[in-house]
């Protein structure tokens, strides 16, 4: 295969997650892996620049949730024919977050938004869904060696909870061994001071940076 | 002034005696117990004085089994009228045990045949509006302005049947699945517009939250495309029966964008205006003219986390710029949430009352 041959299809694959055409995203992910392309060669220079550039289109205002939605659809048709063939390369390992809303609160569109935009940028996310109490991101960390705790929350009410679950982490002796961040409409960098988070995004392409920071990466 | 007076007066935008007031959804049921405690009275509405009562359709006699479309159910959960499951959270906790989650009757449904097919509450059948009839007169000769309850019109009624990931995403596939869906859920409002517009209603609520506190959730392009034309039909129906009913669109969140569409389709109010993420006087300079605003006070910033004297002095400051000559409707931006000082909605009455 030609490096330009290469290239176009990379091109492509990573194009097709942009604009959300999941078809064309399987179907080149299948050319390019039965032409020897390694798997983790299209996550780094197709998978993860495709959500990277969706998430920057949404923080610009040109994506909206609809566009974010499409481009996941289509990041995990391709995921499914390459995730099989990663176990124990590099790309497997960027860090793995246990993310949830908090005790109390059902709303988690936004937290999905935040899951797709992880799993497009090569986290490994345990998705703990919605009214997840403190005990349950414990043991997220003692089980299952989470290295990052996201908490989401709608409600002034509901937000309180992130204080609770930070000082569960703390009674648990896990608080130093995992980074916590925070986020959700009321949500403040003051708040996520206040109740000892490690950072705060005010929207998920943000959420995706914070992660890379918190992991020691640059965003 | 009577309460009925004022609000119209402000809602089409000439000066009231002071602004007219309400609690926009009402107590969480933790505030209304704290209420209980310092009042000894029953309903806040009453105590305080609020301008409006809503009125909602009365209850179906249909007794629909959605179970086929549910599957099973948490433990507590229950079905509303629509086939929506409603989901308690695990907290037993006085503070937000109130809250839910939903399940989706419609979620795996795929086929505009299956859109067709899936039974709706008879929100079109007479006998719902004979208590409608009644409520809206009694509210009236008591002076007070009736507000004839629309929430959740099309966008949100779907997505509840639906849920959001999948509506948007058959939104971006430009499915026949959604649009059957939508056709099918404007068909009832427009019926229910009628009625409630034949009945007397003062202002007929309207409501989609397509905001998000940073902008629209869906682009303006598909705004219009699948919400915009349906909602306009809706209005066109109470109005082709009263040219004058006042047209309240209520959306959670930043929805600037959307605003002269609005006012196009014939929205005269708009409500919560989050001041978190919109500015109430730069909407008045830019919209005064043609739109009056219904809320203003911060259920997610002043309300829980200011004093009584941050509270009266935002209620001050919005009748000095959004109340001058008229079309200001004060109340909180949500429901008021368990973290309320009641200090705070004591200081809010007062400061609307000029007290």
């Amino acid at each position: 295969m030609t490096n330009d041959t290469t290239h176009a299809l990379i091109a492509s694959l990573r194009q097709a997650v942009i604009d959300g055409d999941a078809k064309a995203a399987a179907a080149t992910t299948e050319r390019a892996l039965a032409d020897g392309l390694a798997a983790s060669r299209l996550v780094d220079e197709a998978l993860i620049p495709a959500m990277d550039e969706a998430g920057r289109l949404f923080e610009a205002g040109e994506f909206f949730v609809p566009e974010l939605l499409v481009a996941a659809r289509a990041l995990k048709a391709s995921q499914a024919l390459i995730t099989p063939l990663l176990a124990g390369s590099p790309s497997a390992a960027r860090g793995r977050v246990a993310i949830g809303t908090v005790k109390g609160d059902m709303h988690d569109i936004g937290k999905n938004l935040v899951v797709a935009l992880l799993q497009g940028g090569g986290f490994e996310v345990i998705d703990l869904g919605a009214d997840v109490p403190p005990e349950k991101f414990v043991a997220a960390v003692t089980d299952q060696r989470a290295d990052i705790i996201g908490l989401s929350a709608l409600l002034t009410t509901t937000m309180l909870q992130m204080k609770h679950t930070v000082r569960a982490l703390d009674e648990a002796g896990v608080r130093g061994s995992v980074k916590v961040m925070v986020g959700g409409a009321p949500v403040t960098q003051r708040f996520a001071d206040d109740v000892g988070a490690d950072g705060y995004a005010d929207n998920a392409a943000a959420a995706l940076a914070l992660a890379r920071r918190l992991m020691g990466r640059s965003g | 002034m009577t309460s009925r007076e004022r609000v119209l007066t402000a809602m089409r935008r000439r000066q009231p005696d002071r602004p007219p007031f309400d609690f926009s959804f009402g107590f969480s049921p933790a505030q209304i117990a704290v209420f209980h405690a310092r009042t000894g009275a029953d309903d806040p509405y009453d105590y305080f004085g609020a301008d409006t009562r809503m009125v909602w359709p009365g209850p179906t006699t249909l007794t629909t089994d959605y179970t086929p479309y549910l599957g099973a159910m948490p433990a507590g959960s229950t079905i509303d009228e629509w086939g929506i499951g409603h989901v308690p959270t695990t907290s037993r906790d006085g503070d937000h045990a109130h809250l839910e989650g939903f399940q989706y009757p419609m979620l795996s449904l795929e086929t505009a045949a299956e859109a067709a097919d899936y039974p709706l509450p008879d929100l079109d059948a007479d006998y719902r509006y004979e208590s409608v009839r009644s409520e809206i007169s009694d509210i009236q000769s008591r002076g007070l302005a009736a507000m004839a309850m629309l929430e959740c019109t099309i966008f949100e009624r779907a997505w509840y049947l639906r849920s959001m990931e999948r509506l948007l995403l058959d939104f971006a596939d430009g499915s026949a699945f959604a649009t059957t869906l939508l056709d099918r859920i404007a068909e009832k409002r427009v019926v229910q517009a009628r009625r409630y517009a034949e009945l007397g209603a003062d202002v007929i609520c309207y409501g989609d939250d397509v905001g998000t506190q940073r902008g629209m959730l869906m682009s303006v392009t598909m705004w219009r495309r699948w919400l915009k034309p349906r909602l306009a039909r809706t209005i066109a129906a109470a109005r082709a029966i009263r040219r004058d009913v006042l047209v309240f669109y209520h959306s959670d969140g930043d929805v600037t964008a959307i605003i002269p569409d609005l006012i196009e389709i014939g929205v005269d109010i708009l409500n919560p205006i989050q001041p978190e993420c919109m500015d109430p006087v730069a909407l008045k300079r830019a919209y005064g003219g043609r739109l009056s605003f219904w809320g203003t006070i911060g259920t997610q910033s002043t309300f829980p986390f200011g004093s009584p004297e941050d509270v009266r002095r935002e209620v001050r400051a919005r009748i000095a710029t959004v109340g001058v000559g008229g079309g200001l409707f004060l109340a909180p931006t949500h429901v008021i949430e368990p973290e309320v000082p009641f200090d705070n909605i004591v200081a809010f009455v007062e400061a609307v009352r000029g007290a």
